[in-house]
């Protein structure tokens, strides 16, 4: 990698102080002791989500994303996964009220990156963009629901309930429309999502099923696609907790119309898993850490690729598994994000995203 | 001014070589008068040319005492360094004659021009060189170059450079040593002729014991030479 | 006892002769590597201090008013990779620029090398653009966004153009033009040091001639003779190339340390790479060399070559190469014409210096003048290579010299010409340079009016009256034309031109544009000045050396309104207190708290740093080249005097005192070294010509004023002097050692004619 990521990191680590410990996949487990931290806003349980305020940035803490993983089809049924994601990365905290420092003084209070990947026939595109904040060709908005970082936008789309997302590369470019179905679902404790025994956690909730309809177009070749999406929106201020490695996160559509997610991070020794199942009909479930078994199947160096998930609880034993090709996203920091088929009690598609590994 | 062309009483000459003195001339005595010839004999490294050399100014000698043509050079009442070496060069000039085995001339001038230059540093007028070359019987190579001509020829032109400065004394050093019997024969007597006929003294290092007979005097280093 | 050991065994007997031969050999690759190390440095410190002042481009609007954040902000949401890059004057620092590394990652490109700005930002002079912007008031700093290559290929955005940037006036063409010359130059030392090589190693089988031919008698033949010969040569040049190669680099080092320092200084911050670990190069160069000059021709050692081939075959070789050098269409072409000159003088030097002494020696009548002459011819042909070797060096010397002090001077009129005056006020964008115009006008007694100009840079297109199609050329604009100009040195003019430009009478153009549109001084020229259309004679040519495009001047009342103007300054010749007045009455016109006012002299010098130490390096380089020659050549004469030595004491041996045989043998070795320098100058002008007037223009289409500096001549007479005076030394001391006779009075034993 060239010597822009050194002076980015210096950069973004300007604010933090350096944490004894590793600080964890891209900066995320900050340790909470510098003079900023005080200021940045830790979530807890407690916490509540607020519509539609909580689809815009959350200046006093640290680290936000909106999310999308899509499984789609083209036309004659091939399938293909799509992402988009938008980062934030707060240097400096700032209240919800306070006026942005002006664009003129190009302030290096937050950092946005953003990243698209679409991976279809085995081949995994990947783009990723970086911005500062403050100045205006990137940020988001809550009303009207806005996310934007360059010519790469989320936004209401004209015309049609729901929103657009164009995202266009040097040599490839998607354009989709997103109809959310049904309401938000808060993870965890009505929103606040842990993430180690110990408290540290987030803010989540997510869209868990998106109508998607639109184009993409891969080396002039355009392709009608159409399908289901996954879209989530995170914050928080310490993400990981010191001494955490990674995490494995799952979305998946199941045909039986039933949603799940899970995710976990993993420690030396332990790991803690969280989840949410969500059925078809009925109000989602949170799971703790002892309903859920997740265990990789059968590698034991890189990035595992097919994954044992059970719920006992809801008879729910799946394999879930990547399709043939390398899926990772090569960009700063470098993770998997790939579609997967789900077999076993249940069948159904889905995402999956790993942190943390050592590229076999 | 004194009989004596040569006066050396008690000269002894040593060389070092590494750690060693190597002792070449020791307490030798020699005495030539005007118009007489000396012939040094012995085998080679007896001192033969170390002799010569002194002789002739080109090596100082190493302790006794040397008189050349009546002027003290060596010893006592002789002259030091610069009024020495004025001296040497002033007899090597004009009253010394040095005939070497070969390599008598200058390689980049005719044979004229060098007698010409020989006659010209011995302060002589050099219109005579073409004469001596006659003499000689060489007349007709004035032209040439030494490496153009024969031994012999060359050793003649040599002998031309010599007598072309009216020396008193002739130093030779094995001057027929490189030529074939009869050519030394030849060189040798127009040597010997010249000799008599201007009455100069003649020493004249040899193997060549016919060649050494032909001199008055005959003086064998090798009985006094070694370490 | 094998043949081997037969040949080597005299080294043993000579140790000092195989120390000579060693010492050759790693000196000479100790100087080529120096010279190769020292070029390569200088061309990638050279290419680095370009790519932080290279021109890139910039997006601007359309409208003439200046970029905002606004403009950043639009261009990156339409899809463009811009970046800003925020300029601010930091008092006493010079400047400091602010950077967005965030929006420079789309110009990152795979596989390239890092832009400048991706190191660390230390203020040197990159900071990040927030810590820019906290430092200077937004109206005074500039603020450009840059493109990136790839988005800049395509057309702009509605509302923006692209327009090129740069930091600083690009020496590239000057620099190019030095290393170009830098690269002949070391083409020429590697002559020199095969020259030096073949003529050692012809010592050496000079040395032991008499062994060879005993083991020739003995029945080892020839080829194999040659095979031992190169196979020995071969060993004895891996063992000495390699502490030479490391002994050049770390001369070059040591010498380039000065360099990079000066670099640095320029542009505040480390540009200086080192030449890299390539010693591979000149490794296999010196061996190639070592083989190709053992290899050729092993038995001649004697010099007949040189009677061999008819001087007239060599004669009409340099017409030939003389010839080519004044047709040469192509550099290729001119570098054959030089090999040509070179070779064809190396030839004939010998032989004519001993055909001169030969025919002086036939017309005296002194045999001691005849002696001496003779004695020159002799030691021309016995030390030919050697001497040619320094006949080259001197050359080299000579032409370096003026080459360098032709750059310097090139360079302070470079400079001369951009910083005519004392001050030069930046105009910021969209402040209106009419109001300080008139207002400079009218107040001579603050500025003289002779003293002052606008300066206006754009682009135009030009067209011959014949026809042709129009070219793109650089327009540089003066209202008024001020006595800061006038004493440009012109290539060609008209009687008045500066009067006549001054009354827009006509226009100038430089020298590119002349040589490449075939201008001369009288000829009209079409140019379109935004929507005029301007017809006028040629007034004069003007040297503008380094710029690669074609450029016209002409008053700034030529100018159209709408003529798009990339740069506007005011040149300004005051006093200190009066350019105070100046400035702070013009912040007070263009409602700008802070003036972008340069000074001369500061900038002059900042400039200057950059060659002063490349100058000082060839200097040195080619300085060390010609002590080297010079060795070369002590070595053989004292090698071949000792064989001569005898001959020389026969002046003695005939009554000549030391002194004055010494003073003889200083007068030989003197009309020795003064015919070899004699036979230089020429060569040396010539190929000073070559340099400066030939491949210049063939290479970038602008030529060096070409001067000889007749002064440095002296120098060099003092250098041979000393050399002389050396050989004489060397010559004294055989005389006073004792000389064995040659047992033959034949040639190989010194006794040669």
């Amino acid at each position: 990698m060239n010597r822009f990521v050194i002076v980015l990191l210096a950069l973004l680590l300007t604010a933090c102080d350096r944490a004894e410990e590793p600080s964890g996949f891209a900066g995320l487990a900050g340790v909470a002791e510098s003079e900023h931290e005080i200021q940045f806003l830790q979530p807890g349980p407690g916490d509540r989500l607020s519509f539609p305020a909580d689809f815009g940035p959350h200046p006093q803490h640290r680290i936000e994303w909106w999310y999308l993983t899509a499984n789609l089809e083209t036309e004659n049924g091939r399938p293909l996964g799509l992402q988009w994601t938008q980062f934030r990365q707060a240097l400096t905290p700032r209240s919800v009220e306070s006026e942005p420092p002006k664009p003129t003084l190009w302030p290096l209070e937050a950092a946005w990156m953003a990243h698209a990947a679409v991976s279809y026939s085995g081949q995994h595109r990947f783009a990723e963009k970086l911005a500062r904040g403050d100045v205006g060709h990137a940020g988001a908005t809550a009303q009207p629901f806005s996310v934007w970082l360059d010519h790469w936008h989320l936004r209401p789309a004209s015309g049609h309930v729901g929103w657009r997302l164009s995202v266009a590369t040097e040599h490839w470019s998607y354009d989709l429309l997103l109809q959310p179905q049904g309401d938000p679902v808060a993870h965890g404790d009505d929103g606040f999502s842990a993430k180690s025994a110990s408290g540290e956690g987030s803010m989540y909730f997510s869209l868990v099923d998106l109508k998607i309809e639109g184009t993409v177009t891969l080396e002039g070749d355009t392709l009608r696609v159409a399908g289901t999406g996954w879209f989530d929106r995170e914050w928080s201020s310490q993400f990981l907790k010191a001494g955490q490695q990674g995490w494995d996160w799952f979305a998946l559509h199941l045909d039986s119309g039933d949603k799940l997610m899970l995710f976990q991070l993993r420690e030396t020794q332990q790991a803690f898993r969280s989840g949410t199942w969500i059925p078809a009909t009925g109000e989602p479930v949170a799971l703790g850490p002892e309903q859920i078994g997740l265990t990789s199947v059968g590698q034991p160096a890189g990035y595992p690729r097919r994954w044992q998930i059970t719920l006992p609880a809801f008879d729910v034993n799946l394999e879930v598994s990547a399709p043939a090709g390398d899926y990772r996203n090569s960009g700063l920091y470098p993770y998997w994000e790939s579609p997967v088929s789900v077999t076993g009690s249940h069948s159904g598609v889905g995402y999956m995203e790993l942190t943390g590994y050592r590229a076999q | 001014m004194a009989d004596n062309l040569i006066s050396v009483t008690g000269l002894s000459k040593q060389f070092e070589s590494g750690d060693q003195h190597v002792t070449v001339l020791r307490e030798l005595s020699v005495h030539l008068g005007r118009g007489e010839s000396l012939a040094l004999t012995g085998p080679s490294g007896s001192g033969k040319s170390t002799l010569l050399n002194v002789l002739c100014g080109l090596e100082s000698p190493g302790s006794g005492r040397l008189a050349m043509l009546g002027q003290p050079l060596a010893g006592d009442g002789a002259p030091t360094g610069k009024a020495l070496e004025r001296t040497w060069c002033e007899l090597r000039q004009s009253r010394l004659g040095v005939v070497f085995q070969d390599a008598n001339l200058m390689p980049t001038l005719s044979l004229l021009d060098n007698i010409r230059l020989r006659a010209r540093l011995a302060g002589r007028d050099d219109t005579s060189a073409g004469d001596w070359l006659q003499r000689l019987g060489i007349g007709e190579l004035g032209q040439r170059y030494p490496d153009q001509v024969s031994g012999g020829q060359r050793q003649r032109a040599a002998l031309a450079m010599v007598f072309v400065t009216r020396p008193a004394l002739i130093l030779a050093d094995e001057p027929t040593g490189s030529l074939d019997r009869r050519t030394a024969e030849t060189v040798a007597d127009e040597l010997f002729e010249l000799q008599a006929r201007h009455g100069c003294g003649l020493v004249l290092a040899t193997h060549d014991a016919d060649l050494a007979a032909r001199c008055l005097h005959q003086l064998d280093l090798g009985h006094q030479g070694g370490p | 006892m094998s043949p081997r050991i037969a040949l080597f065994s005299h080294y043993r007997r000579h140790p000092l002769q195989l120390a000579a031969l060693a010492a050759m050999i790693l000196l000479a690759s100790a100087l080529w590597t120096g010279i190769h190390h020292l070029t390569s440095q200088a061309r990638t410190s050279l290419e680095q201090s370009e790519r932080a002042v290279a021109e890139r481009q910039q997006s601007v609007r359309e409208d003439g008013n200046p970029v905002s954040v606004q403009d950043f902000v639009n261009l990156r949401r339409q899809g463009l990779c811009v970046m800003p890059w925020l300029e601010v004057p930091v008092p006493g620092r010079g400047r400091l620029v602010g950077i967005d590394p965030l929006a420079a990652h789309c110009f990152a490109e795979p596989g390239h090398t890092p832009a400048p700005w991706q190191g660390e930002l230390d203020g040197k002079p990159f900071v990040d653009i927030s810590e820019a912007a906290a430092q200077a008031s937004a109206e005074a700093s500039a603020l450009v966004l840059l493109v990136s290559q790839a988005d800049g290929q395509s057309p702009p955005p509605a509302g923006y153009r692209y327009q090129a940037f740069a930091v600083a006036p690009d020496t590239a063409e000057l620099g190019d033009s030095f290393l170009l010359n830098l690269d002949a130059l070391g083409v020429l030392v590697l002559l020199i040091t095969s020259l030096l090589l073949r003529s050692v190693f012809l010592l050496g089988l000079a040395q032991r001639r008499e062994s060879l031919a005993l083991l020739y008698r003995y029945g080892v033949n020839r080829s194999q003779l040659s095979r031992l010969l190169l196979v020995e040569n071969l060993l004895l040049a891996l063992v000495c190339i390699l502490p030479g190669v490391w002994l050049g680099r770390a001369l070059s080092l040591v010498l380039a340390d000065g360099f990079g320092q000066a670099l640095e200084g320029l542009f505040d911050r480390l540009l200086y790479a080192g030449g890299g670990e390539d010693w591979w190069l000149p490794t296999l160069t010196m061996v190639a060399v070592i083989v190709a000059a053992c290899l050729a021709g092993v038995r001649d050692s004697s010099g007949s070559l040189l009677t061999r081939v008819q001087p007239a075959f060599f004669a009409v070789l340099l017409a030939l190469g003389l010839a080519v050098s004044l047709w040469a269409p192509t550099l290729i072409w001119l570098f054959l014409a030089v090999a040509l000159v070179f070779l064809a003088a190396g030839w004939l030097a010998p032989l004519a210096i001993a055909g001169v002494v030969r025919w002086l020696a036939r017309n005296t009548g002194d045999p001691l003048i005849r002696w001496r002459l003779q004695e020159v011819a002799v030691l021309v042909r016995r030390l030919a290579l050697p001497l040619v070797a320094l006949q080259f060096a001197l050359a080299l010397v000579l032409a370096v010299h003026a080459l360098v002090t032709t750059f310097e001077d090139t360079f302070d009129q470079w400079l001369g010409q951009r910083l005519e005056a004392d001050y030069y006020i930046e105009v910021p964008q969209g402040a209106d340079i009419t109001a300080a115009v008139s207002w400079l006008a009218a107040k001579p007694e603050l500025v003289s009016p002779e003293l002052w100009h606008q300066v206006i840079r754009g682009r135009a297109s030009v067209q011959t009256a014949s026809g042709r199609e129009p070219v793109p050329v650089d327009v540089f604009a003066l209202g008024p034309v001020s006595h800061l100009v006038q004493n440009w040195r012109l290539l060609a003019q008209t009687e008045t031109p500066w009067q006549a430009l001054a009354r827009g009478e006509g226009l100038m153009v430089n020298e590119q544009l002349a040589r490449r549109q075939q201008l001369a001084v009288g000829d009209r020229l079409i140019v379109r000045l935004g929507a005029r259309r301007l017809q006028a004679p040629v007034l004069a040519v003007y040297p503008d050396y380094g710029r690669p495009s074609g450029e016209v001047l002409v008053p700034a009342s030529l100018l159209p309104e709408d003529f798009e103007a990339r740069f506007r300054s005011l040149s300004i010749s005051a006093g200190i207190e009066e350019i105070k007045v100046v400035e702070a009455q013009l912040a007070r016109l263009w409602h700008t708290p802070q003036l972008t006012v340069r000074d001369n002299q500061a900038i002059r010098t900042l400039a200057t740093d950059v060659f002063d130490q490349t100058f000082l390096l060839t200097r040195a380089m080619t300085t060390l080249t010609l002590i080297l020659a010079a060795a070369a050549l002590l070595l053989m004469v004292w090698v071949f005097l000792s064989t001569r030595a005898w001959y020389f004491r026969l002046l003695i041996v005939w009554g000549m005192p030391q002194r004055q045989a010494a003073t003889q043998l200083t007068r030989v070795s003197l009309a020795l070294i003064f015919a070899v320098l004699v036979c230089a100058l020429p060569l040396g002008v010539w190929l000073t010509w070559i340099l400066v007037q030939r491949i210049n223009p063939l290479a970038f289409g602008w030529s060096l004023p070409m001067a000889v500096y007749p002064g440095f001549w002296i120098e060099l007479a003092v250098l041979a002097l000393i050399i002389g005076l050396s050989i004489a030394l060397l010559m004294r001391l055989q005389l006073r050692r004792p000389a064995s006779a040659p047992e033959s009075a034949h040639g190989l034993q010194g006794g040669e004619r």
